[in-house]
């Protein structure tokens, strides 16, 4: 009597169990990625997964296996708030498998143990890896291990306002030649000054828009550093050059005394930015490859071309014209089992390749990460992306994977932003910088 | 009597477990964070053993002879990978052919190695490949060690002995995370943004708080307290307002009213002044406004606790000093301000403490800016800790910027309690005697 009902409940567990089996081999496997700074135009940057999953998926069930993967996406337009979830959400064991963001970040993460190195689990010998350009493999490295691979990249030019030039006495022919005298230094920071005032005095652009910069802090305030002189870092060591930084400041201030730039200029609503860089309402700004795909896409400015020149950012005082490349990368986080590890990475190859990356590329006017990718039509086929890869790409550079780079940023920023504004004189902001330079890195830093 | 004192403290218990995990905890670890380097970078959670380039250049200096030997990575074909191979039980292949055509050999860098293996006749998989290619690992160059022990086993494996304080040296330099320091005390010491932050802090609590918590909160309970009760009511509902709308609304409702396409910049246009961003034009207009939006939302507070105590003053002493012929202002002085002796206490005492403590609209509004004109120590803290453009979480200086806060407060409302004279505040009234 007693034995029966043992037997039901056991065959019962058993096909409970069996069953199990079945769903098991069937795998559903979630694979979350994070991306940060993705606007309206970066949806690609998580979008790619789908892709990628999708074929993964297929190439499995040629193996004969089934594999289920739900990809789940979060993408954050903003950086702050995007770095401070990550951190947090990694501290507290509940990571992405996949998170997009700038290259800066492998140092300190790296470090802190958050990411594991992309070569672990990727063959980097194998296509399409093995066609990425090698400099930009070499910029999501970090004490010689690949932790991350490359997802865009850009370069930041200058933009000039096309009427106004003409206005103030340039022609036509000056304004094609304009990239090549920037470029050989003829064009410098200060004829900008010049040129901007001239637009404001001629009552074209009003008190202030001469001259538009970045309305935020941003990699973009490093090539000024670069533009006078400045280098970030020499054989592993950070590297704070007073002089160029004094210039650096000084530059700013010089703008804000001349009343080309606004006192207030930073942190000004973003949207006002954009929509008044669109409009003509300002002569010459910065920013970035992708500023093309706002402007044309969400600002409305059709007619990029005929409106806007734009160029390498020009050369100051004692330094050359340069512009910053600042590459997003797909990096790995811990935490996670290895088989979704495996996965995640082989995601990241996959959306690595030529057509799907394009997409992104020319979606928000990012530059391309391999030679191959420059031949999909998609690419090929855009102005923007092939005038930009021409004239900048060859003079970008990058800031350091240093761990301790963040806090050097923070102290050189919160010191720009002081002298700009007038809280601080330049030789105070640049002697305050130094300061806490030196207190806060010590011997990880070379001043001079 | 026992038992009773015992049912208090049962009774108390809760209230007591909330006392300590809600308040006394938070404080306590702001106070251990405060005494480390943690931040992004350390991680909070401990850290590894790794010789990372950066930390083989260090180890120059003090020990040439091991940074040099460890310096490079070295994949080295041997009898004791092999072993390793074979318990792994993948294909037999790959170690037969090793051994007959590899043995012995070296390889400078893991891809060198792992391009070697990849060409092996079984073609092993990436992950094989891996696998295979750890196994043969002869450095520790870049392997992160979850123990200081298995650093300095892998090192012995390696011929390098090491005594104690070497050892001591090799950890100290390999170590990722964080360490204990004070030097965190020493940053805010000498920095001189901390010294201007701490200076932001005290103008805008001292004028926030002068201003508008207690002499415009009194200004208004007064006030109120001689108009009729309907038109009163009516008042302090309207100065009840910047607190009930929820803070993100109530500025930005000031934005709206400051930004360059905004109301003030509109109005200023009939009168042909350019638009501009009155809420970040100068430092002056930005701690104009910053101490505006903070104020109203301060002075309703101070109302509410002033009116209720002017109202439970006895009717009969108005009247009374009505009868002798004292003017408002004399009621004022003579009535209404010494009986709110207490209120005032705790109003000052308490907007203090939440001047110091809370940022949030300043965070909304202005950021900080322009240039960290209108930083407040506890912003300073926020940013600092936890939300920054670079992402270079500094949890440990954050803490001990909390820290000195949490310090500023109690002595001030020490200095309070001797000023507004609490013990006598709190004294059994002489006539009961």
């Amino acid at each position: 009597m007693t034995v029966l009902p043992i037997l039901k409940s056991a065959t019962l567990a058993a096909v409970l169990f069996a069953s199990t089996a079945v769903f098991a081999s069937a795998k559903d496997v979630t694979i979350s990625v994070w991306s940060g700074g993705s606007g309206p135009n970066d949806n690609y940057r998580t979008d790619a997964f789908d892709i990628a999953a999708d074929i993964l998926e297929r190439e499995a069930a040629i193996r004969g296996q089934q594999l289920n993967i739900i990809v789940q996406k979060t993408p954050y337009s903003g950086w702050e708030d995007f770095k401070q979830a990550l951190t947090l959400a990694a501290e507290a064991k509940k990571a992405p498998n996949i998170v997009a963001t700038g290259h800066e970040d492998i140092g300190p993460w790296a470090q802190a143990g958050l990411i594991v190195p992309v070569e672990n689990f990727i063959d980097l010998d194998s296509w399409p890896i093995s066609d990425i350009y090698p400099n930009l493999m070499e910029i999501t490295s970090f004490n010689g291990t690949v932790y991350g691979i490359p997802q865009d990249a850009e370069s930041r030019p200058f933009f000039f306002w096309k009427p106004y030039m003409k206005a103030i006495g340039y022609s036509e022919a000056d304004i094609e030649a304009l990239p090549a005298k920037v470029e050989k230094g003829e064009y410098t920071l200060k004829n900008v000054l010049e040129d901007a005032k001239k637009m404001q005095d001629k009552g074209l652009v009003q008190t202030g828009y001469g001259f538009y910069p970045r309305n935020s802090n941003g990699p973009d305030y490093w090539q000024f550093y670069t533009s006078f002189g400045g280098v970030m870092e020499e054989e592993g060591k950070l590297v704070f050059d007073k002089a160029a930084m004094k210039r650096t400041y000084q530059y700013f201030a010089d703008l804000v005394k001349a009343g080309v730039t606004k006192k207030n200029h930073i942190g000004m609503p973003g949207d006002q930015w954009w929509k008044e860089v669109a409009t003509g309402k300002a002569g010459i700004w910065h920013g970035g490859t992708w500023h093309y795909a706002r402007l044309v896409n969400q600002e409305g400015l059709k007619d990029f071309f005929t409106n806007v020149q734009f160029t390498l950012v020009p050369a100051g005082e004692g330094g050359k014209s340069n512009t910053l490349t600042h590459p997003l990368a797909y990096l790995l986080m811990a935490g996670h089992t290895d088989e979704e590890t495996r996965i995640a990475a082989d995601l990241i190859k996959i959306a690595s390749e030529p057509r799907i990356n394009a997409l992104h590329a020319i979606k928000s006017a990012h530059l391309g990460i391999s030679p191959s990718e420059t031949k999909v039509d998609l690419y090929a086929a855009d102005r923007w992306a092939s005038e930009a890869t021409e004239r900048l790409l060859p003079h970008a550079n990058a800031m350091p994977n240093n761990a301790d780079f963040g806090k050097y940023w923070t102290i050189m920023w919160k010191n720009l932003e002081a002298s700009w504004t007038g809280a601080k004189t330049v030789d105070a902001a640049v002697n305050d910088a130094e300061t806490e330079l030196k207190s806060t890195l010590g011997a990880a830093i070379i001043i001079r | 009597m026992r038992t009773s004192r015992a049912l208090g403290l049962v009774m108390i218990a809760p209230a007591a477990v909330m006392i300590f995990l809600f308040f006394l905890m938070p404080v306590v670890l702001t106070a251990i964070f405060a005494m480390t380097n943690m931040s992004t970078a350390t991680g909070i959670s401990g850290g590894a053993w790794q010789v990372t380039q950066t930390a083989v250049n260090r180890l120059k200096a003090e020990m040439p002879e091991l940074a040099g030997g460890i310096a490079e990575p070295r994949f080295v074909i041997d009898e004791e990978g092999l072993a390793a191979l074979e318990a792994l039980k993948l294909k037999a292949g790959f170690g037969t052919e090793l051994r007959t055509s590899h043995m012995g050999e070296v390889f400078p860098s893991r891809r060198e190695a792992e391009r070697m293996i990849k060409a092996l006749k079984d073609r092993p998989s990436t992950r094989e490949v891996k696998q295979i290619s750890d196994l043969f690992n002869r450095s520790v160059l870049n392997t992160r060690f979850e123990t200081r022990d298995q650093l300095m086993a892998s090192l012995k494996k390696l011929g390098f002995t090491l005594t104690p304080a070497e050892q001591e040296t090799v950890a100290a330099t390999t170590y990722t995370g964080w360490v204990w320091t004070t030097e965190n005390f020493r940053i805010i010491r000498n920095s001189p943004d901390m010294a201007q932050i701490f200076l932001n802090t005290a103008f805008y609590v001292s004028v926030t708080l002068l201003l508008f918590n207690v002499s415009y909160a009194l200004f208004l309970a007064i006030t109120t307290h001689y108009m009729p009760a309907s038109t009163a009511s009516v008042f302090r509902a309207i100065w009840l307002l910047p607190r009930i709308t929820p803070v993100v609304i109530y500025v930005l409702m000031w934005k709206w009213l400051t930004w360059d396409s905004g109301f003030i910049s509109m109005f200023m246009g009939q009168f042909g002044y350019p638009p501009k961003n009155y809420l970040l034009d100068s430092a002056n207009n930005a701690w104009f406004f910053v101490i505006l939006i903070n104020g109203f939302i301060g002075a309703s507070m101070g109302m509410l606790v002033f009116s209720s105590a002017i109202k439970a003053i006895p009717q009969t002493q108005f009247h009374a000093s009505e009868v002798d012929g004292a003017s408002r202002w004399q009621q004022v002085r003579h009535i209404i301000l010494p009986q709110l002796r207490w209120p005032i206490l705790f109003v000052t005492c308490y907007q203090t403490l939440s001047l110091l403590a809370s940022f949030n609209e300043i965070l909304l509004s202005t950021r900080g800016g322009p240039g960290r004109a209108t930083e407040v120590w506890s912003l300073a803290a926020y940013h600092t800790a936890l939300n920054n453009y670079t992402g270079n979480l500094e949890y440990g200086l954050g803490a001990a910027m909390a820290l000195v806060l949490v310090v500023v407060g109690i002595v001030l409302s020490l200095i309070y309690l001797r000023i507004f004279r609490y013990d006598t505040l709190i004294s059994k009234p002489l006539i009961e005697d």
